[in-house]
């Protein structure tokens, strides 16, 4: 377990910045998820982390010791990649034992640490499997397993789900956070996947164009969002981008938000669950143009007419209970403003 | 499970006869096979040829020979020009394959993982000895080493180096993919993250990996070397008789004899024959294996 400091990090190829001032503290024995789409810098921070990029500016501390210009082989690390990069060459076996072997461990111990592994991933009978023999899931286990072998201080996982079909994808993604909370290993997590990131992280750092936009808990990057992009990014969210008028935004009939905001428009965001049905005449008239079956829910997208213009939303309803609502139906919906989430438009 | 093989009755759709689809490779038809059968006679044809006339008594009035001997395979072996002439050939395409491996191993290796900007110099370097004429490099070699390293001149020194050159695009061709179907940048760093430095990344992890292009590489070089004769012939002349130079010199000489000639060609092209069935072995094995491991192989 160590704790990760990162000051300040840049990270620039050419005229782009990859990475801009980043800032963040890792907590011994934590889980942290960076999330974001293609291209924010998630997987250039981990990178810079692991020592495969030097960082342009700034400093990374594992434990209060500057790792900066560590080599890679020196550092603590183990590291999990998204093709897995597994040696082609090695059996499960040979694979695990690798990073021990690479720091002169006896054969008996080698030996002794493998077979801990291969048990808490649970691969014993595949030990001698070349890489090509094995499942999609079965080569990410035994990626998880060789750089956990050294017992590293930090491990950093670079989307380890994301080639991985959903079914395996979810079973393992319960298996990481399982082996990560047995072992208490500091973790760093890459992921597009918002679900992903809230399963399985303590802290969630969501980043765009190579900063952070916002740290928090799960719970509390799920319920209030500090930036339109990280509302926009999580949770299934309507974003409503309505004017605003002496103080107050009228989202639709008669619900209307109080708000600071200064400027003409707001963008108001409201989670597709947050929009609810109303069984009697309260509420707001809305028609429904579509729905799609989800399983337990379903995805409705309705249009409220409006003073200015029609508004459309999404509402995600359980199924059994609006299994009689069809296409071109009229119903009434509610919503209340303290689940909307306003930012300046 | 459903039987897909057997066509399912329905009101809707009613059993119809429907031919039986055998999947896998296609087999050919008569008029491929008879395609083949002439592509296969033509390409064989001449050397079956001098198989023969090495194996002639003599071979003047009809279609075969007139009878057969091991003679000429008895006394070209037992010539102690032709033995050194063929070790020597042997010797400098060995020669050429290892020291073009010894440099474009880790110069492609070095390009891939860590200077990618590179890549375009080397594949113009690799497309010289494409474009330019053997016999031009050679005289152009000429005056460089007379004016540098004139001691060099008319030695296996200088010939070995030019030939390394000549033969340096078939290495690189075939070292650069197997190194990018292996994926080598993903698993040197792999193998960093795993604690390992830059010697036993390249001999633990790359080369066994790259082993099929590294094999097919040498093979190229050995082949390109072996079958040489413009540059041996400028560079080196009668000094450093070859294969490919005994061979012309057989032919210019006016007491030629053509049946010694023939087994020399034969030698020559079981070698490359052989060369040619390595290749195509090593790269079939490579297709099978794959280089990554991605999300592959087998099912959960």
């Amino acid at each position: 377990m160590s704790t990760i400091t990162i000051e300040h990090v840049s990270k620039r190829y050419g005229d782009k910045l990859a990475l801009d001032d980043v800032s963040l503290n890792v907590h011994s024995g934590e889980l942290i998820a960076l999330l974001g789409s293609s291209g924010c810098g998630k997987t250039t921070l981990l990178r810079a982390i692991a020592g495969l990029i030097d960082p342009s500016a700034g400093r990374i501390l594992f434990d209060g010791r500057d790792v900066t210009a560590v080599p890679t082989r020196m550092r603590p690390i183990g590291m999990v990649f998204q093709s897995y990069s597994l040696f082609p060459n090695m059996t499960v076996r040979q694979n695990i034992a690798f990073p021990l072997k690479v720091r002169g461990q006896s054969t008996a111990a080698i030996a002794r640490r493998v077979d801990e592994l291969l048990a808490l991933i649970g691969l014993g009978e595949w030990a001698d499997r070349h890489p090509s023999q094995l499942s999609g899931g079965q080569q990410q286990r035994t990626a998880l397993a060789r750089a956990l072998a050294p017992d590293p201080a930090v491990l950093l996982l670079d989307e380890p789900l994301s080639a991985l079909d959903a079914v395996v994808r979810l079973h393992l993604r319960d298996e990481i956070r399982r082996i990560q909370q047995s072992i208490r290993t500091t973790a760093l997590l890459v992921t597009h996947d918002q679900s992903e990131a809230l399963a399985v992280a303590d802290r969630v750092v969501v980043m765009r164009q190579g900063r952070i936009e916002q740290l928090a808990t799960p719970a509390s990057l799920y319920e209030t969002p500090t930036t339109a992009f990280s509302a926009s990014f999580i949770g299934n969210r309507n974003a409503l981008n309505l004017p605003v008028r002496d103080g107050r935004i009228r989202l639709c009939g008669t619900i209307e938000i109080a708000t600071a905001l200064t400027t003409p428009r707001a963008l108001v965001f409201v989670r597709s669950e947050d929009v609810r049905r109303s069984n009697d005449a309260s509420g707001q008239a809305a028609t429904i143009e579509n729905r799609i079956f989800e399983g337990s829910t379903t995805r409705f997208y309705l249009t409220i007419p409006t003073d200015d213009g029609p508004l459309h939303v999404k509402a995600d309803w359980p199924s059994r209970e609006t299994d009689e609502l069809r296409s071109g139906d009229t119903i009434n919906v509610v919503i209340d403003p303290r689940d909307a989430h306003v930012f300046p438009g | 499970m459903v039987d897909l093989t057997r066509a399912q009755e329905s009101p809707a759709f009613p059993a119809v006869a429907r031919p039986t689809v055998a999947w896998g490779r296609p087999k050919p038809g008569f008029f491929g096979l008879l395609l083949l059968s002439v592509t296969v006679f033509y390409i064989f044809l001449p050397m079956i040829a001098v198989f023969l006339y090495g194996l002639a008594t003599t071979w003047t009035n009809h279609v075969t020979p007139d009878g057969y001997t091991l003679a000429h395979w008895r006394d070209s072996l037992a010539d102690g020009r032709f033995r050194v002439v063929l070790g020597r050939s042997l010797a400098l395409a060995i020669g050429t394959a290892v020291l073009d491996l010894l440099l474009v191993t880790p110069a492609v290796y070095w390009q891939r993982v860590r200077n990618p900007r590179i890549r375009p110099v080397i594949e113009i370097l690799a497309a010289i000895p494409f474009s330019v004429p053997y016999a031009v490099i050679a005289f152009g070699l000429l005056p460089l080493s007379g004016t540098y390293a004139p001691s060099l001149q008319g030695t296996l020194w200088l010939l070995l180096p030019a030939h390394a050159a000549v033969a340096f695009s078939f290495a690189y061709w075939a070292i650069d993919s197997s190194m990018a179907a292996s994926n080598v940048v993903g698993l040197s760093e792999a193998a960093r993250t795993c604690g390992a430095n830059v010697a036993t990344t390249l001999t633990r992890v790359i080369l066994p990996n790259i082993m099929p292009g590294l094999a097919s590489g040498a093979v190229l070089a050995f082949g390109v070397s072996f079958n040489e004769v413009a540059l041996v012939q400028i560079l080196c002349g009668n000094r450093f008789e070859t294969v490919p130079l005994y061979t012309l010199n057989l032919l210019k000489s006016t007491d030629a004899d053509f049946n010694s000639l023939a087994v020399m060609t034969g030698i020559t092209f079981a070698i490359t024959l052989v060369l040619s069935v390595l290749v195509v072995s090593l790269n079939k094995g490579r297709a099978a294996a794959g280089g990554t491991t991605d999300a592959k192989g087998a099912p959960a």
